[in-house]
């Protein structure tokens, strides 16, 4: 091809916008700025020498709201010898970016070009999120850009919560909230402790503002962990607990206290219709056979669980209010709310006192003491009957009557209760519930291992495996078993499978089969060395570099018992030692012994808690070690 | 004049809005009107009752209709299909499409866009049928509209289509994509129709293959409009697995339409065109090969630049002229540029082609390489010929039908021929698809100038040598015994070589050798302006520094992933030899690390060390892969050679050595391992060759053979046993 030269020109110049006027290439002391830097977040590619967040709040006339401006003024440097990322800012239906701009250190617009786009999330089916973004390059170490964000709330209500750490690194993070006298605000200062936090109050009396002022140096990037607790129990930061304001001598609350949060909530219930003649029909024949009470409360949950497909449409005030029940009914699918509406329209049609219950995950670290719609982000319902209180989470397929995910265990509850509210705490359950055993009864046959293996899963251990199995191909089913057994390895043939009713969630799961095990055993000159262990749980839970506690997903018991028949003319001749471990959060044992003609070998490995915790982590790894040294060690049969 | 205009958008907007909800309801009636017969279907037969779901009714419609330049194509595709699991039912439980879209065919066209209209009903086990409110429900974000059905479940039927039409502009002739498919999908089907309806300057080549049905044309009431179709009954799911074809194998059809509006169009249109728009095209001969093409690869190209490289050099024969002719137009035309590719790309230069001056070749496509290749072949009096050739996968040069299957090689009639193709930076002379390798192919040439000649002729093959990556692994133990060190030297030729440089190289790597190779400058030494060139080194030097470490950070977790090693140190990289100047040259690069409590159990005093699996993952056939029932289709011959070199620590000896001798070898492959123990050192060297292109299933038991002995080998162990 011959090139083209003015139509190349002009293709250059719409691609390459960023190449205006005013690059500015970093000098001694950036080249110094970013070694420090460098030294003490090595893991970082770009930093940011200053952040600073500018807060004030003003009053719309029209909806009568209380608005927040939100300005953040950053200065990013490259600690690598090239960086390329992404400069993001979130808005939705609730807020918007009225100034996004980058420019070089001298002031001069940078030319990146801003993006708008929805944000997608697996998660959700359709949600209002929006980002800004622009792909930013900075081609030289301690390269410099100076980022400028406007962002405006419509409403306080949804101006949560202002956290000091952030993507990347920063030197010095400032955040400075203006709150005029007309507007109650309260900062509530979160996981403070063990950080140097200076704060500053100064008063602007011409204004009629106060000005907290909070600083916070060297602050590390937000953690890229997985199974970390959510940010709220990590992060230093600040809750912003919006209470009332004052025009024209008018005192109107906002989120004063939990009845304030609670009376929003329920007035967003209270405008739902609920004409439930569309479900009565289904509510009559889930429950004219049932026996009991509890059969026909069984009956209209576990309907649900199986029936309403969970799609999340998080568009404005639908993040809040509960879809009408015949809707989610009629449809067959909702989220959170929509199935905690829809179970608590069932029974209530079929007779039962069931109610709507606001609750913040695990993932969330408040409890309802603090007033602001960042403390929930689910909802299910609640059956009062004969004086016991029972929680439905609806979303929680094959989950029994009674039992709670470990995601809402102990977390506290506000319960709707006509104009007042109730709050309660979701029961705990102890890791023992989710107990699972495993018994491996093996003989040695030449260089084969074989016998029989029981599994029994009772709890959380068990709806989780009801719901793989459910979300499977039916032609996928059987081969799913088998690799579910055999973890994928094909040296282990699984065989005649027997399993309690995999559709029944009120009955715990037992699962029999039959092993062979090749390539575990190897003779070499007389003596036989065998791999006892086909499951090596934990082996690879070394927290290494972790800053942050490890959370699993339940609490977990697990109890595995290996019986081996020694072959006669032989006898053990090694065994690897015995260990074992206790604290707070966990105990965990491995222990062999000799049992007439058998080898015993038994793990018991219990996570009390459902986390190790980072105080754990040095004691938790050297039982890792040690762990991982028993499994890689080889029980020795030499002959008698 | 504001208000005429105002009037003349309304109107423009109400017409849009009519005609909107009239193409709705035209694909409405189109699919569920009276004539729809398969609305009564909804049984499905005893022998599929345990499938996820079942596709009672697929239909698929192609319409092309158009007034002077302005074309409407139409698309649509319509099942129903009775859901039989969950599985099936969280499937179909979304949809998503853009209802207004800019055409991406002919020339841009501002005014009017594309719609896609979608209809979905669900029917109930009991009959009833509900009807979704698409428009209603759908939300629509950035142009995009998702849609959540309601009321979905197991045992429901749902039927839906999806009804695209597609308005254009095109002035010249212009060929739609190609559709190339099997019968077979997803889920069996129990009825399937095809339709095609077109008009006047719109040609159609289609055929159908492996016993799919033919397709048969259905008369009309116009002169000038065509009606076509094909049905099936009972399609069975397709299994797509591993070494497999399906074009070649499976019941399948292709086509292709054109746009022509006149002889003149036609004549230019690269396509084989059927006669007239009323005949089917179903088959190429060779003679419209040769029309197609005789005037399309005339040699042409500014060879100044070639010529100026080749003064004053001699060389041994044709053969060599050629090669290293080959290999500097490889720089010249692509390698030379790629620094000005990298800065663009990051940032580095506004405009970095600017320095190459205004008349500067860069070649981008097969074609153009041909032909300036051939130009250069015809200056030096080289005999050539011109390879019409057609990858393996979609079948036989005697099933040719659609232009865009067709890739093009120059052959040179050295004395041993030379095969030249259109290079990327590492391709070598004599390199070619593995796919095209051993294929019937046709030959044009010239007796004269002008190409007229066609044969039929057959591309060489390689051999499991040719095409070889070979490993020399040496490891030592620590003295605590819980570690090692491994070195291993990596070396490819063939086609086991280009995916590995490319994922090796930094274009650093090669570029800076072949400006030295060819005396050229680099395009930091083209930009005039010093300050530039000072910065822009500068800056492409902190690209490459950046992304040597990215790539470092990823060799690691390959030789994690390779070694089955959760963490490794020290690790160091070195590329020996690039191999980019001929094919049967080796890439070698050698990496090297140290591990910790990797592949070495621990058995009281002594210690098991996993030597099987330092010839890295093998193929680990499931249950159902055994069952194969089609033929095998293989890349290309080709052999692993490793060689593992362990010294044996003091104090110690190694058990176990038998169970390191094995061998299969039958004509499909092979696996081969030897032990032996030399000067304290044990000597493992294994050998695993695919054979052939293609086996057929007979011989897939002898193909089981050697991948299970070769899986077998990474299971077994040696042991050091304290002396």
């Amino acid at each position: 091809m011959i090139m083209n030269y003015p139509k190349l020109l002009l293709v250059l110049l719409i691609s390459t916008s960023a190449f205006s006027q005013g690059k500015v290439e970093p000098t001694p002391e950036d080249l110094e700025i970013a070694n420090v830097l460098k030294t003490e977040f090595p893991d970082d590619e770009v930093a940011l020498i200053s952040s600073v967040d500018l807060i004030t709040f003003d009053f719309d006339k029209k909806n009568m709201q209380v608005t927040v401006k939100q300005i953040t003024d950053e200065e990013m440097i490259n600690l690598d010898s090239r960086a390329d990322i992404q400069k993001y800012c979130f808005y939705d239906g609730e807020s918007e970016i009225t100034e996004f701009e980058i420019s070089y250190i001298n002031g001069k617009k940078a030319g990146f070009q801003i993006n708008d786009e929805a944000y997608k999330s697996d998660d959700l089916f359709h949600n209002d999120s929006r980002v800004q973004y622009a792909d930013m390059d900075f081609p030289l170490n301690a390269y410099r850009y100076l980022t400028h964000v406007k962002k405006e709330y419509k409403d306080v209500k949804y101006f949560t919560s202002l956290y000091f750490n952030d993507d990347y690194p920063i030197q010095k993070k400032t955040i400075s909230v203006t709150i005029p006298d007309w507007l109650n605000l309260e900062l509530k200062e979160m996981n403070f402790e063990g950080h140097d936090i200076e704060k500053t109050l100064t008063t602007e009396a011409e204004n009629h503002t106060k000005t907290h002022t909070y600083t916070l140096n060297n602050v590390p990037a937000m953690y890229q962990e997985s199974n970390a607790p959510g940010p709220s129990y990590i992060y230093p930061h600040l809750l912003i607990l919006a209470k009332s304001y004052t025009r024209d001598d008018t005192s109107v609350t906002l989120f004063d206290a939990t009845k304030d949060l609670y009376g929003w909530y329920i007035s967003l219930v209270n405008s739902l219709q609920n004409d439930n003649s569309a479900l009565q029909a289904k509510v009559n024949e889930l429950t004219e056979s049932a026996k009991t009470d509890d059969e026909k409360i069984k009956n209209i949950y576990y309907w649900v669980q199986d029936n309403i497909r969970y799609i999340a449409f998080l568009d404005g005030i639908a993040g809040f209010k509960p879809d009408e029940a015949a809707n989610v009914f009629n449809k067959r699918y909702g989220d959170c709310k929509g199935m905690a509406n829809l179970t608590k329209q069932m029974l209530l049609e079929a007779g039962f006192d069931a109610r709507l219950t606001w609750i913040g995950t695990k993932h969330i670290a408040y409890d309802y003491s603090t007033p602001n719609l960042a403390i929930d982000n689910h909802m299910i319902c609640t059956l009062f009957k004969d004086g016991n209180t029972l929680f439905l989470d609806a979303t929680e397929k094959f989950n029994a009557l009674g039992e709670y995910a470990d995601r809402i265990q102990g977390k506290q509850v506000l319960i709707e209760n006509g104009e007042d509210f109730i709050l309660q705490y979701v029961p705990q359950a102890k890791a023992s519930f989710n107990k699972e055993t495993l018994s491996y009864n093996l003989t040695l046959e030449e260089d084969h291992i074989i016998g029989s293996v029981d599994r029994h899963y009772n709890g959380e251990s068990r709806s989780q495996l009801l719901q793989n199995f459910h979300t499977l191909k039916t032609e996928n089913k059987a081969e799913f078993l088998e690799f579910y057994l055999n973890q994928g390895n094909s040296n282990i043939a699984v065989s005649n499978i027997d399993t309690t009713n995999l559709l029944n969630r009120d009955q715990n799961i037992d699962i029999a089969y039959d092993v062979a095990i090749k390539n575990a055993v190897s003779s070499f000159d007389g003596q036989i060395y065998i791999d006892l262990d086909f499951d090596k749980e934990l082996a690879t839970h070394k927290m290494e570099k972790r800053k942050t506690d490890f959370i699993f997903s339940s609490k977990k018991d697990l109890e595995s018992v290996t019986r081996l028949q020694i072959p006669s003319g032989y006898k053990v001749s090694h065994v690897p030692a015995n260990i074992s471990i206790s604290s707070d959060n966990y105990d965990m044992q491995v222990m062999f012994k000799k049992e007439d003609r058998a080898l015993v070998y038994k793990k018991q490995f219990r996570i009390k808690n459902a986390k190790v915790a980072t105080s754990d982590f040095e004691q938790w790894n050297q039982f890792i070690d040690q762990l991982n040294a028993l499994y890689n060690d080889q029980i020795i049969l030499s002959k008698d | 004049m504001t208000k005429k205009l105002l009037a003349l958008l309304l109107l423009f907007q109400s017409l849009s809005v009519l005609s909107q909800s009239k193409e709705a309801l035209e694909a409405k009636n189109f699919f569920w009107g009276e004539a729809d017969k398969s609305r009564t279907v909804s049984d499905i037969p005893a022998n599929l009752q345990n499938e996820s779901a079942v596709i009672l009714y697929k239909n698929e419609n192609y319409d092309f209709h158009k007034y002077g330049k302005n074309v409407t194509y139409t698309s649509s595709i319509r099942k129903r299909i009775k859901l039989l699991d969950q599985a099936a039912v969280d499937e179909f439980s979304e949809f998503s499409f853009q209802e207004r879209f800019y055409s991406s065919k002919g020339q841009f066209n501002w005014f009017r866009k594309g719609s896609t209209t979608v209809g979905i009903k669900i029917i109930k086990p009991d009959g009833s049928e509900t009807e979704i409110d698409v428009e209603a429900e759908a939300i629509e974000v950035d142009g995009e509209n998702k849609l959540a059905i309601a009321n979905l479940e197991v045992g429901d039927i749902i039927d839906y289509y999806y009804f695209t039409k597609e308005p254009f502009k095109s002035t010249y002739a212009f060929g739609f994509e190609p559709v190339e498919k099997p019968l077979a999908e997803e889920y069996p089907i129990l009825e399937y129709k095809l339709f095609f309806e077109t008009e006047n300057d719109f040609f159609i080549n289609f055929n159908s293959y492996n016993g799919a049905p033919k397709l048969s044309e259905i008369p009309t009431e116009k002169r000038n409009m065509r009606r076509y179709e094909l049905t099936e009954i009972n399609i069975p799911k397709g299994d797509f697995t591993r070494w497999f074809y399906p074009l070649v194998e499976l019941p399948s059809y292709k086509f292709q339409v054109y746009f022509a509006r006149s002889g003149k169009f036609e004549d230019l249109a690269l396509a084989f065109l059927p006669k007239n728009e009323a005949t089917i095209k179903t088959s190429v001969s060779q003679q419209e090969v040769l029309e197609l093409y005789e005037n399309r690869f005339r040699p042409d190209g500014d060879l100044g630049d070639v010529k100026d490289y080749f003064k004053g050099k001699t060389f041994e024969d044709d053969a060599h002229k050629v090669t290293a002719a080959y290999y500097y137009m490889r720089h010249y035309y692509l390698t030379r540029f790629m620094e000005a590719f990298y800065a663009k790309d990051a940032n580095i230069s506004p405009y970095p082609f600017m320095v190459y001056g205004n008349n500067v070749v860069f070649i981008q496509s097969q074609k153009q390489f041909i032909r300036h290749f051939t130009e250069y072949l015809r200056r030096q009096k080289i005999a050539y010929e011109i390879v019409v050739a057609k990858n393996r996968f979609d079948g036989t040069l005697d099933d040719l039908l659609i232009e865009n299957n067709i890739e093009i090689l120059v052959k040179i009639n050295t004395e041993k021929p030379l095969y030249a193709s259109f290079f990327g930076p590492h391709t070598n002379i004599n390199e070619f698809s593995p796919l095209l390798e051993g294929t019937e192919v046709y030959l044009l040439s010239a007796s004269r100038y002008r190409i007229d000649q066609i044969n039929k002729g057959k591309l060489p093959s390689s051999t499991y040598a040719d095409n070889e990556t070979k490993k020399n692994i040496t490891l030592s133990l620590n003295e605590a015994m819980d570690g090692f060190k491994l070195t291993a030297v990596n070396s490819y030729k063939g086609h086991e070589k280009s995916d590995q440089q490319y994922d090796r190289f930094l274009y650093t790597d090669y570029v800076s050798e072949d400006y030295k190779k060819y005396e050229t400058e680099t395009w930091v030494d083209m930009v005039r302006r010093e300050k530039d060139q000072e910065k822009y080194q500068k800056e492409l030097d902190a690209l490459t520094e950046k992304l040597r470490s990215t790539q470092k950070e990823r060799f690691e977790d390959s030789a994690k992933a390779e070694y089955f090693a959760d963490a490794l140190e020290d690790y160091t990289y070195q590329i020996n030899a690039n191999g980019r100047y001929s094919l049967d040259s080796y890439f070698i690069f050698t990496e090297g690390f140290t591990t910790k409590n990797t592949l070495i159990k621990k058995a009281g005093p002594n210690h098991i060390i996993e030597i099987g699996k330092l010839i890295g993952g093998q193929i680990d056939l499931t249950k159902k892969e055994r069952e194969r029932s089609e033929n095998i289709y293989l890349p290309y011959p080709r052999s692993y050679n490793y060689q593992i070199n362990m010294k044996i620590p003091d104090g110690y000896s190694v058990s176990g050595l038998e169970k390191l001798n094995t061998s299969v070898d039958n004509a499909t492959g092979a696996f081969i391992s030897t032990a032996k123990i030399e000067d304290g050192v044990l000597i493992i060297n294994t050998f695993k060759r695919y054979k052939n292109y293609f086996e057929p299933n007979s011989n897939w038991e002898q193909m089981i053979a050697f991948l299970d002995a070769a899986n077998q080998f990474t299971n077994e162990k040696i042991l050091l046993k304290k002396e």
